[in-house]
């Protein structure tokens, strides 16, 4: 008993103390290089990623074309030259070698050869005799020039004209920034209201939670195909009625993920310790819970843009497209495919390049996934 | 369980309810009338407008509307075929419709399934990289650019199939050649998806704890393979291949289109470049229709092929 009162008697000095390891090394190893952040540590793992770097450069190139594109010959999106109409791709300087010559293959009467197409042909590849109601014509496979032909030897059309004679070049171009627009905006206006939706939805819970769910339930039970047409029939089809139509229901796989994500972080400790702290529920969803889905965000966001530009086509399809003269991939693949046969170059170049886009958005979404959440890598 | 399907088809008739009168509202609310002749006298016109209650009030309408709905009278083509019910036309374009989609379905799901197997069984090898770069290029090019492509290189440029689908009443030689195409178009986007998730499934099967045991009891690497690895990674396969099937049904309609085939796909395409508004909420009813089947029976067949999801929610 007499050593515990004697405690507060003792007296220790600051002095008394001595530091035993001042003077020794610490055994544990320095850290080699900068501390890296989480987008600087995704992005290394993304630069490793060949094919989705190249996808980002294709996207980028294309997005710069959509751009400039329309504005690098002379015409516009609009301007015809019907005496000029379905001629084929020309570029100066390619023509040399033989490709983009603005020459077509065509069966023509042999006794047309010099009359109708007199010093247009450039090669003669067959000739053949062809038998109809017992009279006998020989007809002649020939290479011919059709800018000769149509009087347009100084005019060059890159990528041709289609039937009314309208630049094919400035009409994709244009064409790719509308459908880019519509895809990008979509899915921009999307993720804003699938974020606020799904956090909402996800950091509330209870009645608030159930309320939101079924009627994400009732507007995502309607196939969306159907209501996204029955929308365009009703508002026209224009940019702006796409873009809502597209909206209708995109915005619903964004909330479901976002909602997964605030019920996976709510209940975590640092999220307790910054409310104890006097943090109010909109500093709780945006500066501490939201910024752990921008991985998710970034990656869905990239994947639904394929999505939105397909639907975008496939309405042109079906007639639902773009309104004349203004043209989308959508509307020139939906045009080309009437004179397929005899004119493949309109449907050609715009396949291509929706062919593209789509592949890029798809490689770079799978890089950026793969960058950010490297658990999934490989699951495509 | 009984309970859950009677609560799954209450909800699947609300949402129908809902599609039929945003359809109805939406065509009614559109300009222009369907006795828009400048020539017709006025009486007729009144006639005419008399007969289709098109004078009534909006509610009104939408009461026959809902009336002759309930009944299975969709009313009659205006444009497209004149005079003919909208039903009959459905029920005479189904069957064309089918025979493509079931074609393309037997193409999709075995070649898919191997793909799957060879990817995974050869993860990381060149086979594999070969059937990942085709199964990107499979999704990403839209199955109308397929379309084209192959019409304009295999059809016409080398011959080798028809153009457009014959037009025989049966399932001829010629009518199977001429099928080939459409086929092919429609079945590389769920040769890609099947591939792929088969490649997941087995590359999981075949890193788990029963395959090292199977290989303990003394199976060689095949045996337990096939015998356990490939089998249980059926199980979530047969959950995208039910919903697969009425997907190709709605995607069909473009390929129809392009095809030439007188199906259901260019049956609503017509009826909405020809503003046939009877046929147009009839032909999206009946994909709504199908639809929705398609998320139910997927749902319940969950629990019908894998015991271990319980369907219902009861615990």
């Amino acid at each position: 008993m007499s050593d515990i009162n004697d405690v507060k008697n003792i007296k220790i000095d600051k002095e008394d103390f001595e530091f035993v390891q001042l003077n020794e090394d610490i055994k544990d190893e320095k850290f080699q290089g900068e501390a890296i952040g989480f987008f600087k540590d995704a992005m290394l793992r993304f630069k490793k990623n060949k094919a989705s770097i190249v996808a980002g450069w294709i996207i980028l190139i294309i997005i710069i074309m959509a751009i400039i594109g329309p504005s690098m010959n002379g015409y516009t999106y609009r301007e015809q030259h019907i005496d000029w109409a379905l001629l084929p791709p020309r570029i100066p300087g390619l023509e040399k070698l033989g490709i983009f010559d603005g020459t077509k293959v065509m069966d023509v009467k042999k006794d047309n050869l010099d009359e109708k197409y007199s010093g247009c042909v450039v090669k003669i590849l067959d000739e053949y005799d062809i038998e109809y109601m017992g009279s006998k014509t020989s007809m002649v496979k020939a290479k011919i020039d059709i800018y000769k032909l149509k009087d347009a030897e100084d005019v060059y059309f890159w990528l041709g004209t289609d039937s009314i004679g309208r630049d094919l070049w400035t009409r994709l171009w244009r064409g790719s920034r509308i459908s880019l627009f519509i895809g990008i905006m979509s899915v921009l206006i999307n993720m804003f209201i699938g974020v606020v939706y799904g956090a909402v939805s996800g950091y509330y819970g209870g009645w608030v939670d159930m309320v939101m769910q079924r009627i994400i339930e009732i507007i995502g039970g309607i196939p969306s195909l159907v209501l996204i047409i029955l929308f365009v029939m009703y508002l026209g089809a224009g940019i702006v009625p796409f873009i809502l139509a597209m909206i209708l229901t995109g915005w619903i796989g964004m909330s479901r993920m976002i909602r997964a994500q605030f019920y996976k972080y709510k209940g975590q400790e640092y999220v307790l310790a910054s409310r104890t702290m006097g943090a109010k529920d909109r500093t709780l969803i945006f500066r501490h819970i939201l910024p752990n889905a921008i991985g998710p965000i970034i990656t869905q966001a990239t994947l639904a843009v394929p999505g939105a530009i397909f639907t975008e086509s496939f309405l042109s399809y079906l007639g639902l497209g773009i309104e004349a003269p203004e043209p989308s991939i959508g509307v020139l693949l939906a045009e080309g495919q009437k004179v397929l046969l005899d004119h493949p170059h309109l449907t050609l170049f715009p396949a291509i390049i929706i062919s593209l886009l789509m592949l890029s958005f798809n490689l770079f979404g799978n890089g950026l996934r793969d960058a950010f959440d490297p658990t999934l890598r490989g699951q495509e | 369980m009984l309970r859950y399907i009677v609560q799954r088809l209450i909800a699947m008739a609300i949402t129908l309810f809902i599609i039929i009168s945003i359809s109805f509202f939406i065509i009614h609310s559109m300009p222009g009338s369907i006795v828009d002749d400048p020539m017709l006298p006025e009486d007729v016109k009144l006639a005419i407008e008399d007969k289709y209650h098109l004078n009534d009030p909006l509610p009104v309408q939408y009461g026959y509307f809902l009336k002759d709905f309930l009944s299975f009278n969709f009313g009659t083509s205006i444009k497209v075929q004149p005079r003919v019910s909208v039903f009959d036309i459905i029920k005479a374009k189904l069957p064309i419709t089918l025979q493509v989609n079931i074609f393309s379905l037997i193409l999709t799901v075995p070649v898919g399934i191997i793909l799957g197997i060879v990817a995974a069984l050869k993860k990381n090898r060149a086979a594999d990289h070969i059937i990942s770069i085709m199964v990107i290029l499979f999704i990403s090019v839209p199955s109308f650019v397929f379309a084209a492509l192959l019409q304009y290189f295999v059809a016409f440029k080398w011959g080798l199939a028809p153009i457009l689908l014959s037009t025989d009443a049966t399932l001829t030689w010629t009518k199977f050649k001429s099928m080939i195409l459409p086929v092919l178009a429609l079945s590389f986007g769920g040769i890609a998806t099947i591939t792929r998730y088969m490649r997941a499934e087995l590359c999981e099967a075949l890193n788990s704890e029963y395959m090292l045991l199977a290989k303990t009891k003394g199976l060689s690497q095949v045996q337990a393979t096939v015998r356990h690895a490939i089998r249980n990674s059926f199980i979530p396969l047969a959950n995208i291949i039910i919903p697969m099937f009425f997907s190709i049904l709605g995607g069909s309609m473009v390929i129809e289109n392009i095809f030439g085939i007188p199906g259901l796909g260019q049956l609503s395409v017509s009826s909405i470049n020809a503003l046939d508004h009877p046929l147009t909420i009839a032909t999206l009813f009946f994909y709504s229709l199908i639809s929705l089947l398609s998320i139910l029976v997927v749902d319940l067949s969950y629990g019908i092929i894998d015991p271990r999801i319980r369907i219902g929610g009861r615990k």
